[in-house]
């Protein structure tokens, strides 16, 4: 029996020599290609510097879209990256977080709040010296104020890290000596204009666009670096434009009647100028809103669909105050055909421009515009089981400003240039795990 | 030869097939594990409840028994997609499939028998944090049949058999819930539901001649219809009302039909071998849908896409006695995928399998047996995606399963 025993041990011994061994799969490995990732410098406006929740702060900078890149340019030659941190999660003080909030009609729900934190002093210090940065993104920044000497003066958030009073945002992307880089300028070229409703600021000309960009690119590469330019979205995708409907009004027959009596006057003298009545009827109403072009009879009109409603827009002014009913909505608030024309074709002719110099200058290109678009299609994006849309809040995307993205849009963008420089470059830069980083927080 | 077939049954089975085909488990039996998990044509002793019920008339002893375990030790490698670095491994706790035979004879031609066993059954675990997490963390799946069983010799030469199977069903979810509270931690989905239903088990068995068996066995599907299990969401609190915490779902899981046909010829008087292939009706998988008992505007059914394939395995086994005492196995066989490439979810490995398998039996007497296996199952790497939730990349199986029974004949 006891030699029975042994052989028995002894087969499950054998046995279990294989268990030890695991199923292994060869790694990736990274390659830089053509491309040469020891200097990279990241130039642009707050989309590159990491802006979301309305406020550049240190978390938030962290998880800035070229910072990500540094980190897998790290995995295939790439050097160190350096950015002017905020030394807390406040920044500036403009921060949100979603929090619950009661409006005037007693009711309570999600709505994005001030973040609690008081900034430190120190964000507002200069950190010159800590320079040269290699991610030189600066919040607000249009694609000529990049060239422009002293834009520290006139933009704080250049100002905190320019080398100098006089330095230009790409004179101190130079000190860094990139071999690399990424451009992605150009959204403040029309949306600067388009946060104000087409009320103040201006959309950049298309010629100055141009040659802002050519400058930019033309420095960029002069000591013989490669890089990557993007292009910017449309505004129709971007929640801080979509939100607000333009019929927010709901009103009952009752309601509608006495309104309707109210604009008696109005529709009369519409009539004579032969525009539009003012009319409202039972259910959801377009909002009465200031247009100057009808200053004749009292300078409002009714909203047309398509025109498009500013996040900004008072909720409560809507729900208690008569707004877009007894009262126009500002035009700051309202972005109207003209407006959005205006926006529209400007974005397409920067988008064609930027495509243009990517082919001259023999750089990668991502489209951030059309990846933006496939986001606003009824399916979204998908990553490892997360699904992503343009949606305010629940599509994951934007953070809570409408207009910066989450982390893990910022993710998906650094995807998409690891994407388009594997491509271009023959390299093979891992991409990041979307997931890993932080969407949209709630209570 | 009669002697080798008398100490072929002394040796009585167990078996265990690990991991044919989606979450099947095919280890019912020690002897039939040994040699490549074969049983439909080749009687062993009363693992023929679950192999073939038509084969257990032919049983020698008045009365056989068999009881066997098959601990699976797997792990599943993945490589996301390329380009990335990210690698991930399961820590898969050790299953435990089991079974259990007894059969009798009541007169020269009707035998009855009763079966406890284990046919499908997986453990997978991702762990909290994987990059797959929000399609699966964890997942097990168990199914108990019991299968009483009766069984008529029609000739010296034909037999017929066929068990009423009850089946109880048990599975367990986590995946984890894409809403972040603001310390950045994410929710989790967790589902839970048992169930029971009926199916059946027929086999046909035919012995020509001592050296040549047949056999032909259809195993129905069984429908796992869990009705009201439990659906846990854990998700930020701002958001508790839209995502109910305790709910209740529905859910539809197949375990397949399969035609199984085998044969055994006895070369010599010490050696036997055996071919088996089986046909696993996968095609029926063609969705995993969650019907919620509470909707809400955020909280729609979820439907999971599966569109498997029917899936063969082909065996082939050896036996040989190497005197009363002992007796060796071994044993090959190919598992096809069923998991189409666009619709492969980490839940489940699959991939073309390999099997290969040894084992022995020590019969101190002509009614006692003891019956050692070993299974490794090779996965052959595969570069798949589940397309409806966009999550892909390589994966690599191998499960290692020793096994040990005992046969008892009187």
């Amino acid at each position: 029996m006891k030699d029975i025993m042994y052989k028995l041990f002894l087969f499950f011994s054998a046995a279990w020599l294989f268990v030890a061994c695991e199923p292994e799969i060869e790694d990736f490995e990274p390659k830089a290609g053509d491309a040469d990732f020891s200097s990279y410098v990241a130039v642009g406006n707050s989309l590159t510097a990491g802006m979301a929740n309305n406020e550049l702060y240190k978390s938030g900078q962290e998880h800035s879209f070229p910072s990500m890149l540094a980190a897998q340019f790290a995995t295939a030659g790439g050097g160190a990256f350096k950015q002017p941190l905020m030394t807390d999660e406040a920044g500036f003080g403009s921060r949100f977080i979603l929090g619950m909030s009661t409006d005037c009609l007693g009711s309570t729900g999600l709505a994005p709040a001030p973040f609690p934190g008081e900034p430190s002093p120190e964000n507002f210090a200069s950190i010159a010296e800590q320079g040269p940065f290699n991610n030189m993104g600066v919040p607000g920044a249009k694609s000529f104020h990049l060239l422009a000497e002293g834009y520290g003066q006139a933009n704080p958030y250049f100002g905190r890290f320019a080398s100098s009073q006089s330095a230009s945002v790409l004179g101190d992307a130079m000190q860094a000596a990139p071999t690399f880089f990424t451009a992605w300028i150009g959204s403040n070229d029309v949306l600067n204009y388009a946060y104000r409703g087409g009320e103040a600021d201006s959309v950049t000309p298309q010629p100055l666009f141009q040659q802002a960009m050519g400058g930019i690119l033309q420095t960029l590469t002069s000591g013989g670096a490669q890089g990557v330019v993007a292009t910017i979205p449309d505004i129709t995708v971007i929640p801080f434009f979509t939100t607000v409907p333009y019929n927010p009004v709901t009103l009952d027959e009752t309601q509608a009647q006495q309104l309707n009596a109210a604009y008696a006057d109005y529709n009369a003298g519409a009539d004579q100028m032969g525009v539009d009545y003012i009319t409202f009827s039972a259910g959801a109403n377009p909002m009465v809103i200031e247009d100057e072009d009808l200053a004749p009879i009292g300078g409002i009109r009714q909203i047309k669909e398509g025109e498009l409603v500013l996040l900004t827009l008072p909720q409560d002014s809507l729900k208690c105050a008569g707004w877009g009913t007894q009262k126009p909505v500002p035009a700051q608030y309202v972005l109207d055909e003209e407006e959005i024309q205006e926006i529209t074709s400007a974005t397409v002719a920067f988008n064609s421009i930027i495509k243009d110099y990517a082919d001259q200058f023999g750089l990668a290109l991502v489209d951030v515009a059309a990846v933006m678009q496939e986001a606003s299609d009824e399916s979204g994006l998908r990553y490892d089981g997360v699904g992503y849309n343009v949606e305010f809040v629940t599509g994951g995307l934007f953070s809570l400003d409408g207009v910066h993205l989450t982390g893990q849009g910022y993710a998906i963008i650094a995807n998409e240039f690891i994407h388009a420089i594997n491509d271009t470059y023959g390299a093979s830069v891992p991409t990041v795990s979307v997931t890993e980083y932080p969407g949209v927080q709630f209570p | 030869m009669r002697k080798l077939f008398l100490l072929t049954i002394a040796a009585v089975a167990f078996m265990l097939q690990a991991n044919a085909g989606g979450f099947q488990v095919g280890l019912q039996g020690q002897r039939q594990t040994g040699m490549g998990l074969i049983g439909t044509g080749y009687l062993t002793g009363p693992s023929a409840v679950f192999f073939n019920p038509g084969g257990m008339s032919f049983l020698q002893g008045q009365y056989s028994f068999s009881l066997g375990i098959s601990p699976i030790v797997s792990t599943v490698a993945f490589q996301y997609e390329e380009p990335s670095l990210y690698e991930a491994q399961t820590d898969n706790p050790v299953s435990l499939p089991f079974s259990l035979y007894g059969a009798g004879k009541i007169n020269e031609k009707l035998s009855v028998g009763l079966g406890v066993y284990t046919p499908y059954g997986s453990s997978t675990v991702w762990g909290d944090n994987w990059r797959g997490r929000h399609i699966v963390q964890d997942i097990s799946l168990m199914a108990i049949y019991f299968q009483p069983t009766i069984s008529y010799k029609i000739t010296e030469t034909l037999g017929i058999g066929a068990g009423f199977i009850y089946a109880y069903g048990d599975v367990e979810l986590n995946k984890g819930f894409p809403l972040q509270n603001q310390n950045g931690e994410e929710g989790q989905i967790n589902v839970n539901g048992s169930t029971a239903n009926y199916g059946f088990n027929a086999g046909l068995y035919f012995q020509p001649s001592e050296t040549f068996s047949l056999g032909v066995t259809y195993r129905s599907e069984i429908m796992m219809e869990v009705e009201g299990g439990d659906a846990t969401f854990s998700v930020p609190s701002s958001l508790a009302t839209m995502f109910p915490e305790t709910n209740k779902f529905n859910a539809d899981l197949p375990m397949p039909a399969s035609v199984n046909v085998g044969a055994a010829y006895g070369v010599s008087d010490q050696l036997t071998l055996a071919l088996d292939v089986n046909y696993v009706f996968w095609s029926t998988y063609e969705s995993l849908d969650f019907d919620f008992e509470e909707n809400t505007a955020s909280l729609q059914d979820l439907s999971q896409p599966k569109n498997y394939n029917d899936g063969a395995i082909y065996h082939i086994g050896a036996e040989y006695l190497f005197d009363e005492t002992w007796t060796f196995r071994a044993g090959f066989y190919y598992d096809s995928p069923v998991v189409p490439d666009d619709y492969y979810a980490p839940e489940t490995p699959d991939a073309v399998k390999l099997g290969y398998t040894a084992g022995l039996s020590f019969s101190p007497n002509r009614n006692l047996s003891v019956d050692a296996s070993f299974l490794f199952v090779q996965g052959l790497e595969r570069d798949v995606n589940y397309k409806p939730e966009n999550f892909g990349g390589t994966y690599k199986y191998f499960g290692f399963v020793p096994g040990i029974g005992i046969n008892y004949q009187f």
